[in-house]
């Protein structure tokens, strides 16, 4: 049976791996009565054997013999299998048994929902190597092992969080609809997209991108163009889709809930609060929503028609906006009948300097400008001098919209250098394309007018001094420095604050004028009321005000359901994957990023035209192509809305579970010689080299290929080596052992080609054959009556013809000697069997001991088989030596015995 | 394994999901073998057999009944394609 959560934790024996020796004790043991905890790795049980085509001397069917063995185990009630779980540590009780530490590895499957129907695989859109396939043929993320897998349920491979997606305030996830504009899915990449943010548009052309200052190709040649291929999916899915696709759900609720605010955070909270039901009703104080999104980032960045179609995203759900609507306090909302309140009032109020002359006509904040900018009433600055105080964003849209609306002169004026300027290096950069003069280490000391209207700007030169609180140096004016400098317009750049006053009494505002909300519920010192986004943070960036607006949305549907708003947990990211680590999986191709077309600088200025292009499909798809796939799964979602049985969940986490059992059996197998350490045999260099599990697999039933084909060209082969002894009896690879089973395996699948493939020739190079088990020799002998042809001789080297074909140079031994090269066109490397050393890891005192070559020694292999260095733990199968498939079920049964008496020792 | 030259397995695996709809185009017109493919794409044979194999397994693609004497298997799209 299945291991559930609420399970049993004490067992009479552990058995760590369900190959067929852990298989074989399970149900030895639970036959005898025993309580029997199965501990594998992978998420099926079977080991190795299940993938193989048949096995020696008999040429039974391997999965038929496998398969029902598994599904013994899985069904034995005395059994119960924890499949996708690795052992951490087994450490001695002082009464001899053992307290087991290990860990469920989740696979964000429901394995009691999931009827293995693999609907997920067909939905999936990462493409990963096939381990079970060796590393022949694609899977999916979302993949079921193997076809004969027990249990047969789904398993995503999300190792992690992709650093893209892990880096999104707003929980984007960026590697999800990246991944989905790859295999040409738009509309699903904008639906994603709108599972988390309703402004995709928006966030398109105006978010900072924190996604590409992590994406690990960032250390490469340039990170993915995250925000571009935002912008390519949202221009296409709004080109075809004018208007929402969706109204308002069908199921509305009784509790209403006000919304302050149609910036990021309140739009954000809306949509989220609407599309669980909640009649939303958003009060804005200005003529339009959208907050910053209109009022603040100009026209040539983001488009107004932008903007409103983001807008309508939340308006759909039938979220009401009232314009010019200010809200003085929120006990008029509570009388007017709302049940919640969300304070996203934004921070579009600019901080007095105190300058001498402030107050002159001619010197404004930086968003009472771009207001009266986008609303024509700055007009014509042709002829003028405008100069913008400060070094951030805000200062960077001011100067820009002045170019734009044919200032002669705009200079900006910063205080510190340009490297501790906030702006965005690349907004700076564009404004000095466009011909804005950058002033630093300069700041005004007073204004100068004549008539009550500025006329000049007296400023000093500054040095950096000390760093400040915020790590930058502060600047000192420079004694004596004073100049003075012609201006018809000075814009003030210099910080803007929360408009929170009207609320200030009725909760609690801080020094900053920042409301004072709980940090992960946005709770205010009002119960019933929120607040979020540049409010409480002071001011932020669109996607962070939209990720409060969606936590924001979280929390108060807890309230207003009355359920409590701690005990959980809001957006529970997994740990992010180590770039390095990412990197390190292979040599990655240069592919330099894909730039979008510009308008040239000096045209831009001439009009409010949007700078910035957007990707052809061909180029979309390019750059989503570079991405390195981080974290397996890229959470696209597709698994999820393909599932019939709704069985996947991307909110199951791994568990660290424990167990105490009176023995142990260690089954955990062998590990297959890397033919890469024989370098001279071109393994991963030429396609048509192989080694022997591939070949199984190219030979089995659920074949990776449609048939035996080779690997380089899909060509069905026709003259096949197989270099015998690779990786064992040989010092040089560092395991002078015999594997016991390459020749035999070898002599195998050789009889299957010839039943696969008549008329192909087949040779095998050996140094000697071993065919010492009942029934070999003949087997052997069968091999050679059907033409298989056998040459003594040690393969030196293997070098790659133009075709693919392959050279092989060899010693002929029983020829005569010398060395003889001869072509063939697949190359099978029959690889030994090495011990698996990470068992030896498993025990906290260090006690289990290994023999010379690394496999776990058994301590009288004679007189006790299976007996190891620790009394209680027992080792079956293929854990202690190379062994063919009888002798590892015979050693399982010695194993499974010798574990029974020992518990009943104890018991006596 | 990896494959030839620089490009690693998981590599040119990644590509499948971009070269899937250019395949498929491909063995619209007519069906084609791999090297067909792998000239038509302008790619190496033993990566578009990654590719081809992969939509083979997940039902895209078929391949069609081979004659006695050709070594290759032509691939045409599945039926439910």
């Amino acid at each position: 049976m299945l291991l559930k959560t609420a399970d049993f934790m004490n067992y009479d024996h552990l058995i760590v791996g369900g190959g067929i020796a852990g298989m074989e004790s399970a149900l030895t043991l639970g036959d005898m009565g025993y309580k029997v905890l199965l501990i594998e790795k992978e998420a099926s049980i079977g080991g190795k054997m299940v993938l193989l085509s048949k096995v020696f001397p008999t040429l039974d069917c391997s999965s038929c013999i496998s398969t029902p063995k598994m599904a013994a185990t899985s069904h034995h009630p005395n059994v119960t299998i924890a499949t996708n779980s690795e052992v951490e540590e087994i450490g001695r009780n002082g009464d001899g048994t053992f307290r087991v530490r290990y860990r469920r590895n989740c696979t964000f499957v429901d394995n009691a929902a999931c009827t293995g129907c693999g609907e997920c695989e067909i939905a999936c859109t990462v493409s990963i190597p096939d381990e079970f396939n060796f590393d022949l043929v694609a899977r999916r993320a979302a993949h079921i092992p193997f076809p004969q897998a027990v249990p047969k349920k789904a398993k995503i491979d999300l190792r992690g969080a992709s650093p893209c997606s892990a880096a999104c305030p707003a929980g984007v996830k960026a590697h999800g609809f990246v991944s989905l504009v790859r295999s040409g899915k738009y509309e699903e990449a904008f639906h994603l997209h709108m599972e988390d943010a309703p402004l995709p548009g928006s966030l398109a052309r105006a978010c900072y991108a924190p996604c590409e200052d992590a994406c690990t190709r960032g250390d490469l040649e340039g990170t993915v163009s995250i925000r571009h291929i935002k912008r390519f999916m949202t221009d296409r899915y709004y080109g075809a889709h004018p208007e929402p696709e969706y109204g308002p759900p069908e199921e509305r609720l009784d509790k209403k809930v006000a919304v302050v605010g149609s910036g990021p955070a309140g739009l954000t909270a809306a949509y989220h609060l609407a599309r669980k039901g909640y009649p939303v009703t958003i009060f804005e104080a200005a003529p339009e929503a959208g907050g910053m999104l209109r009022y603040a980032i100009p026209p040539f960045r983001l488009p107004k028609d932008v903007v409103d179609r983001d807008i309508k995203n939340v308006t759909a759900l039938g979220v009401e906006i009232r314009a010019n609507a200010r809200v003085e306090s929120v006990q008029s909302l509570k009388e007017a009948g709302f049940d919640s309140v969300f304070l996203a009032v934004g921070s579009g109020e600019a901080w007095t300097m105190g300058f001498e002359g402030e107050d002159l006509e001619g010197i404004v904040d930086c968003m009472g400008f771009l207001r009266r900018a986008y609303s024509g009433r700055i007009g014509d600055l042709s002829g003028k001098t405008v100069v913008v105080v400060g070094g951030g964003n805000s200062a960077i849209d001011p100067a820009r919209v002045s170019l734009r609306l044919g200032a002669a002169k705009v200079v900006i004026m910063y205080r510190r250098s340009r490297s501790e300027m906030p702006a965005h290096d690349w907004e700076v950069q564009a404004a000095l394309e466009e011909g804005v003069h950058l002033q630093i280490l300069q700041n005004p000391k007073r204004f100068l007018g004549k008539n009550g209207r500025l006329t000049q700007l007296e400023y000093l030169s500054m040095k950096l001094g000390e760093p400040d609180a915020s790590g930058r140096r502060r600047p000192v004016p420079v004694e004596g420095s004073e100049a003075l400098m012609d201006a018809d317009l000075v814009v003030l750049a210099t910080g803007l604050r929360p408009a929170t006053f009207p609320f200030a009494g009725a909760i609690e505002i801080r020094r900053d004028e920042t409301v004072n909300a709980d940090a992960e519920t946005l709770q205010t010192s009002i119960p019933s009321v929120f607040a979020g986004g540049d409010a409480v943070s002071g001011p932020s960036s669109i996607v962070e005000a939209i990720g409060q607006g969606k936590r924001a949305a979280f929390y108060i549907d807890r309230y207003l359901r009355g359920e409590p708003l701690d005990g959980t947990t809001f957006d529970e990211r997994l740990p992010v994957m180590n770039k390095e680590a990412v990197i390190g999986r292979g040599p990655v191709s240069k592919r330099e990023p894909i730039r979008v077309k510009e308008i040239a600088a000096g045209d831009r200025v001439k009009s409010f035209a949007e700078v910035e292009g957007c990707l052809s499909e061909n180029d979309a798809r390019a750059s989503a192509n570079r991405c390195l796939d981080c974290a397996g799964c890229s959470e696209c979602h597709q698994c999820i809305r393909a599932c019939p049985a709704n069985a996947i969940h991307f909110d199951m986490r791994s568990e660290e579970r424990t167990a105490e059992v009176k023995s142990v059996i260690l089954s955990t197998g062998f590990r297959l010689f890397d033919p890469h350490e024989k370098p001279q045999y071109g393994y991963g260099r030429y396609p048509n080299v192989i080694n022997a599990m591939q070949m199984d697999r190219l030979l089995s039933p659920t074949r990776p290929f449609n048939h035996t084909l080779r690997p380089s060209d899909g060509k069905q082969p026709n003259n096949i080596a197989y270099v015998l002894c690779t990786g064992s009896r040989d010092c040089s690879a560092g395991n002078p052992l015999c594997s016991r089973v390459c020749c035999m395996y070898s002599i195998k699948q050789a009889q299957l080609i010839m039943g696969a493939l008549p008329l192909a020739d087949v040779t095998i190079y050996y140094i000697d054959i071993r065919a010492f088990g009942k029934g070999y020799d003949e087997f052997y002998e069968q091999a050679r009556g059907m033409g298989v042809a056998f040459v003594k001789g040690k393969v030196a080297r293997i070098e790659e013809a133009d075709n693919n074909d392959l050279k092989l140079f060899y010693e002929d031994i029983e020829g005569g000697g010398g060395t003889q090269e001869v072509e063939h066109d697949l190359v099978v490397l029959s690889v030994g069997l090495m011990p698996n050393k990470d068992v030896l890891k498993l025990f906290d005192n260090g006690d289990l001991a290994a023999d010379p070559y690394a496999w776990v020694k058994e301590m009288d292999e004679n007189l006790y088989p299976a007996l190891t260095s620790i009394d209680g733990v027992f080792v079956a199968g293929t854990s202690s030596a190379a062994r063919d498939i009888p002798d590892s079920i015979l050693h399982a049964g010695a194993a499974a015995a010798q574990a029974a008496a020992h518990v009943e020792r104890r018991r006596a | 394994m990896k494959t030839e030259g620089n490009r690693s397995l998981a590599e040119v695996l990644r590509d499948e999901m971009v070269m899937k709809d250019r395949i498929v185009g491909l063995l619209r017109e007519e069906p084609k073998t791999i090297p067909e493919l792998a000239e038509a794409l302008g790619y190496p044979s033993h990566e578009v057999v990654l590719w081809v194999m992969a939509l083979w397994r997940y039902g895209t693609v078929a391949e069609m009944k081979q004659g006695r004497n050709e070594e290759y298997f032509k691939y045409t799209l599945s039926a439910s394609h």
